[in-house]
């Protein structure tokens, strides 16, 4: 999928309505503001020179292609960086939606505004940005800033929150960053297309956070195309690229023999999944309390989105379900992928009312992998798998039917008749 | 050996038919008419299609089997006007087709036939009811529907004796009746099943306006869609595995 058409599907932006509801449902998250600001003046020194070590980038979507680009920092001093950036982690230490706010609100974005196009830029301060982002730890880096920051809790149903923002001047790289073998030979070769680099990297170990950083910052890709990628995009565009790569391996595998339904719970979401006997198949349902974030029904009544694919996949970008799409097809499409099966695949959504700010999207992919950890139950056939689950549901089994496409009907084969 | 004359719209009719399904399909060319068998890769549409030898203007094959890439074959075929003729050639040695449109000269590399997919046998199946509907209703009902919703519902009401559809879609609903003033022929017979608008979609895009489609139907049953192309020398049948709701 081209960039451009990823933002179409993006336009729910209202910074300041999430900044409401985040304040809104805990005073825990401002109070901890303050306690930031307080570490901040203390961190920043007399000339405005900050030395810290810095685990991410952060690449914002406003005014594509001249973007603001950013290094994001702890400023506590004795903070361990590696603890500071997504990864599938926070889930195994049972993070909470506190922990990841009160995480990313001790980070600090140093940025400066740029230009998207980075082919051959490694000086200055995209180039230490870049060099941040290949690098497989956390990088010392020092960096001018320009004036005082401005404490802006910014949320964003994609990616990650981002705490507190300073503009910077320069940066410098304070040691000789280690970049892995096989990042350096996709860095390397500028004739390689990003998809193919991406699904490269992902074959060699790398998870899609790591990839998502190393194509954020535009390290990936043939060279005349190398751009920073913002980091919302960049996230649902692996997402959906290693997914189209892990599709195609099953595709001509052989179907699951039963109807399992697996279930796992985080952060205030209800996951279900649903596999049955068929051809790959895929359909996410997102049922959305009221009072939880990202519910524009007015009557305070449960919003529902879905969007699915068939056998050969969407050609365009997903309507209703945005990034929750590809990153739950991605978490379902690992499972199959282990088990060397294909299926017809339903997963359901409830985001509860204690989903109150989100997080981002990585709280969805790894509430689904890690799903499959558990015990499943089974069901004669995939309708009567939906029915018994109806009654843990929040929507009447009417209301679903309507909504969801398999629900309605599951897609049968010529040579099943 | 096949060498033959046809006309570009006749041509481009039997494409399209097949086209809406795949992108690429084996043509046997019997001695007396081509044979068209294909279906799509998630084996849920099927293409049935008969062009006699006297829908060609010239016509010579001896039962040979060549597999092509449709997408470029309908590209070339549309370089034609439709009343124009398309002089199509096979050339045993180089494995090529040569199409000649009005001096215009393509060679179109051919696929081997072991590489595409084996075409399934139209299943036998003993559809309990049976409508004759001109192409331009199943039009109309597959373009209402698809602005409610990705699937479909047709059936038959055996005491109403009507044809109907039926989408549903998050919050709206189509439904159109259709009797037998409205139909050529019904047959009734227990029958509904639901089906997926982007397959119906495709098929519809083949079926021209004034075809008498004959449509056959069952409860939770595939359809199969009949219709004749090329002033009736070619004939068509989709074949088409419903969304199952009960089970």
């Amino acid at each position: 999928m081209r960039l451009d058409e990823f933002v179409d599907g993006f336009e729910r932006d209202e910074a300041a309505e999430r900044r409401r509801l985040a304040e809104e449902k805990s005073y825990a998250i401002t109070d901890y503001l303050d306690d930031v600001e307080r570490q901040f003046e203390q961190t920043v020194q007399g000339d405005d020179l900050y030395g810290s070590t810095a685990p991410e980038i952060f690449v914002g979507r406003s005014n594509y292609p001249s973007v603001s680009t950013g290094l994001l920092s702890p400023m506590a001093e004795d903070a361990d960086p590696t603890q500071y950036a997504t990864s599938g982690d926070w889930y195994q230490e049972g993070y909470g939606i506190d922990d990841v706010l009160q995480r990313r609100t001790g980070l600090l974005n140093s940025t400066r505004s740029a230009q998207v196009d980075v082919d051959d830029v490694w000086d200055g301060f995209v180039g230490v940005q870049r060099e941040v982002a290949i690098a497989d730890h956390p990088v010392d880096v020092e960096v001018g800033l320009d004036a005082k920051p401005e404490l802006d809790l910014s949320l964003d149903d994609i990616s990650t929150p981002t705490g507190p923002r300073a503009r910077a001047t320069d940066a410098d790289l304070a040691e000789n960053p280690h970049v892995p073998r096989p990042v350096e030979k996709t860095l390397e070769d500028d004739d390689w297309q990003a998809e193919g680099a991406m699904n490269y990297l992902y074959r060699r170990g790398f998870d899609v956070y790591d990839i998502n950083t190393i194509l954020s910052a535009g390290a990936l890709g043939q060279g005349r195309n190398r751009r920073l990628v913002p980091t919302r995009w960049s996230i649902t565009a692996v997402d959906d690229t290693v997914g189209q790569y892990l599709r195609g391996g099953i595709r001509n595998e052989q179907t699951v023999n039963e109807v399992q339904v697996w279930y796992n719970e985080y952060v205030g979401n209800d996951y279900w999944v649903i596999l049955a006997p068929g051809n790959w198949e895929f359909e996410l349902v997102e049922l959305k309390a009221p009072g939880s974030i990202w519910n524009p029904e007015p009557d305070g009544s449960y919003y529902m989105a879905a969007d699915d694919e068939s056998y050969e996949g969407r050609s365009n970008y997903v309507d209703e379900t945005s990034g929750a799409y590809y990153a739950s097809r991605l978490a379902v499409l690992e499972h199959l992928e282990d088990i060397g099966r294909q299926a017809t695949c339903l997963v359901i959504r409830h985001a509860s009312e204690s989903y109150w700010a989100p997080v981002g999207v990585w709280q969805i992919r790894e509430g689904i992998r890690h799903a499959f950890e558990g015990e499943y139950a089974t069901a004669e056939t995939f309708h009567d798998a939906v029915q018994q689950l109806a009654p843990a549901l929040p929507v009447s089994l009417t209301d679903l039917r309507r909504k969801s496409t398999m629900v309605s009907g599951i897609q049968s084969q010529i040579g099943d008749f | 050996m096949f060498n033959a004359i046809v006309s570009a719209n006749t041509l481009q009719a039997t494409l399209d038919s097949v086209g809406v399904l795949v992108d690429e399909c084996k043509i046997h060319m019997e001695e007396d008419g081509l044979e068209i068998r294909a279906v799509d890769p998630a084996n849920v549409g099927m293409v049935d299609l008969s062009l006699s030898a006297e829908a060609f203007e010239s016509y010579e094959a001896d039962g040979g089997l060549i597999g092509v890439n449709l997408v470029r074959l309908q590209d070339i075929a549309g370089m034609a006007d439709s009343d124009q003729l398309v002089h199509l050639e096979l050339d045993e040695e180089t494995r090529k087709l040569h199409i000649s449109i009005d001096g215009l000269e393509y060679t179109l590399a051919l696929i081997d036939p072991e590489s595409i997919r084996e075409e399934p046998d139209l299943p036998d199946l003993d559809l309990p009811a049976n409508i004759v509907i001109e192409g331009r209703d199943i039009d109309r009902a597959v373009t209402a529907a698809d602005m409610v919703s990705d699937h479909i519902e047709l059936g038959v009401d055996d005491a109403e004796e009507v044809f109907y559809v039926k989408a549903e879609g998050d919050t709206d609903d189509v439904h159109l009746e259709l009797d037998t003033d409205d139909l050529i022929d019904l047959v009734v017979g227990a029958a509904s099943s639901l089906f997926s608008l982007d397959y119906l979609k495709d098929m519809n895009k083949a079926i021209p306006a004034d075809a008498e489609v004959r449509m056959e139907l069952g409860e939770e049953f595939p359809v199969k869609m009949h219709f004749d192309i090329a002033d009736g020398e070619g004939a068509v049948t989709f074949m088409l595995a419903p969304r199952i709701q009960s089970n």
